[in-house]
């Protein structure tokens, strides 16, 4: 069973709507369903990591706002939100291509074909970027580079390994951009891309996302 | 002669920069494998940049003269329409790669050139096939090895099915083994589909056993370009030319200009001492 990359997107845009008009109860029921689809897609390091870093970073705005004097009630209400909210983009992009999803916010959502490239690029440099990290922070080591010494002096000597790091980025970008003009980058780049059609399963999920976000008007006649 | 590439008078200057190339004339025969040599900066990759319309048409700068790819003038050409004629890959073959997968890789072109997406990925089988590298299609780009990586780069230029290759440096941070196995597989691709290649290449003796053709460039200026057996001599006898050429043409041009004799052009060592041994030299000599 799987999802296409536009039901995903509604979904997620779904959710960050729904943590606010939901009830606190339905609210925890996603983020049960979230947890639940997460590991059964990948019980893996790197995704408990994920989960673990959101969870902390929850902690934090939990703490941020009861030291601002909220009380605790909404404070762990906000969390919630945020946590669920930030969950939902992990499980779109944990369960689809990131070219699907480059491709349907084209198709479906016209934007210009140059930013859905930039996700696909994105992720694509991210590699190479680390890569070139460690051989100018290598390179800079042998020159006399040290991270001692307080924060502000460690952050202030680290420029010497940004700015090449920089220029190469800079170098790399200039030949990217080459690249795809040789190739004739443009308009049909996501028009002649596979079509990954709508299913059954796509219909119901777009049916359940229609129920759930009108919510505020039919609980009035239910309850 | 049945020329590929013929580029005429041909003059070229960046913006804010002194000429480049000056005075350009070259054919480049169909079917050749034409090696562009030169000290550093003489305007090698320029030319190469020249030769896909990529200079002036996308990087700016003045020019006189004209390029012809396949006897249509470059003029007026989009950059991404010529690359279909003729493909280049650049030194930085890496950066050159835009996508996540190899099959996704190698049908990019073919995407944006509208082709239907049955052909798309038959051409992406064959063409990965072609490199070595088949049933490949599903691995992301860092579960590539270099060498691997620089295969796929070629695979998405052959997909095309371009008349011309241009390749710039391509083994220039690959070790002898890579090397000579890249250059093997271009040996075999021009064997088989007729592709004509032009590589700029400071290491000649990487591709001794297929160059056809010599083009050697100094300060912006075609020095001497032709048949390999015609032009080697007068590269040796240009002091700042002659280190470029490799060991074994050196030795042969020094032989000689000393013993006053003709030898051919040899493709590898084992050519040379039968060709040396043939003629009586080296007779009483101990290994």
């Amino acid at each position: 069973m799987k999802l296409n990359a536009f039901t995903w997107i509604i979904v997620t845009l779904a959710v960050t709507a729904w943590v606010f008009i939901l009830p606190l109860e339905a609210v925890a029921t996603i983020l049960v369903l979230q947890l639940v689809l997460l590991l059964y897609i990948k019980r893996s390091k790197t995704m408990l990591a994920a989960i673990g870093g959101l969870g902390v970073f929850t902690g934090m705005m939990i703490l941020l706002q009861l030291l601002f004097g909220s009380p605790l009630n909404v404070s762990l209400f906000g969390g919630l939100r945020m946590l669920v909210m930030t969950l939902a983009f992990l499980c779109m992009l944990a369960t689809t291509r990131i070219q699907s999803i480059a491709k349907a916010l084209v198709d479906r959502f016209h934007l210009p074909v140059e930013y859905a490239f930039m996700l696909t690029a994105a992720l694509r440099f991210v590699p190479n970027f680390l890569e070139d990290s460690t051989v100018t922070l290598d390179a800079q080591s042998c020159r006399g580079y040290s991270n001692r010494g307080n924060a502000l002096k460690r952050l202030l000597s680290y420029v010497v390994v940004i700015r090449p790091l920089v220029m190469r980025a800079v170098a790399k970008s200039e030949t990217l951009a080459l690249s795809m003009e040789l190739r004739g980058f443009g308009a049909n780049t996501y028009k002649n891309m596979p079509k990954e059609p709508f299913t059954i399963v796509d219909f119901v999920v777009l049916v359940i996302v229609i129920v759930l976000s009108s919510y505020p008007f039919w609980k009035k006649f239910l309850f | 002669m049945n020329s590929v590439v013929s580029v005429t008078d041909f003059y070229f200057k960046y913006l804010r920069s002194d000429l480049v190339l000056k005075d350009i004339n070259l054919e480049i025969e169909k079917g050749s494998f034409t090696v562009i040599i030169g000290p550093s900066g003489a305007g090698k990759t320029t030319l190469c940049k020249s030769i896909t319309g990529i200079i002036p048409y996308y990087t700016g700068g003045d020019y006189a003269g004209d390029v012809k790819v396949l006897g249509e003038t470059t003029k007026g050409k989009k950059v991404s329409d010529l690359a279909m004629k003729v493909g280049l890959m650049l030194e930085d073959y890496e950066s050159q790669l835009v996508s996540l997968t190899a099959g996704e890789e190698v049908a990019f072109s073919l995407q944006n050139h509208g082709f239907p997406p049955e052909e798309a990925e038959e051409r992406t089988r064959k063409a990965l096939e072609d490199v070595g590298l088949p049933g490949r299609e599903s691995y992301q780009l860092d579960e590539l090895s270099g060498g691997q990586r620089q295969r796929l780069a070629l695979a998405s230029l052959l997909a095309v099915h371009p008349e011309v290759i241009v390749l710039d440096e391509p083994v220039s941070a690959m070790d002898p083994d890579g090397g000579e196995s890249l250059y093997k597989l271009l040996g075999k691709i021009r064997e088989e589909y007729g592709t004509t290649f032009i590589v700029v290449e400071h290491r000649v003796e990487f591709v001794l056993p297929f160059v056809t053709d010599l083009i050697a460039i100094k300060n912006g200026e075609v020095a001497a370009q032709g048949k390999c057996e015609d032009v080697v001599s007068c590269i040796y006898e240009d002091a700042e030319l002659r280190p470029l050429l490799p060991d074994l043409w050196q030795i042969k041009c020094n032989m000689e200009e000393k013993t006053q004799q003709k030898f051919a052009l040899w493709r590898s060592e084992d050519e040379a001492v039968k060709e040396l041994k043939a003629r009586g030299f080296g007779k009483g000599v101990r290994a």
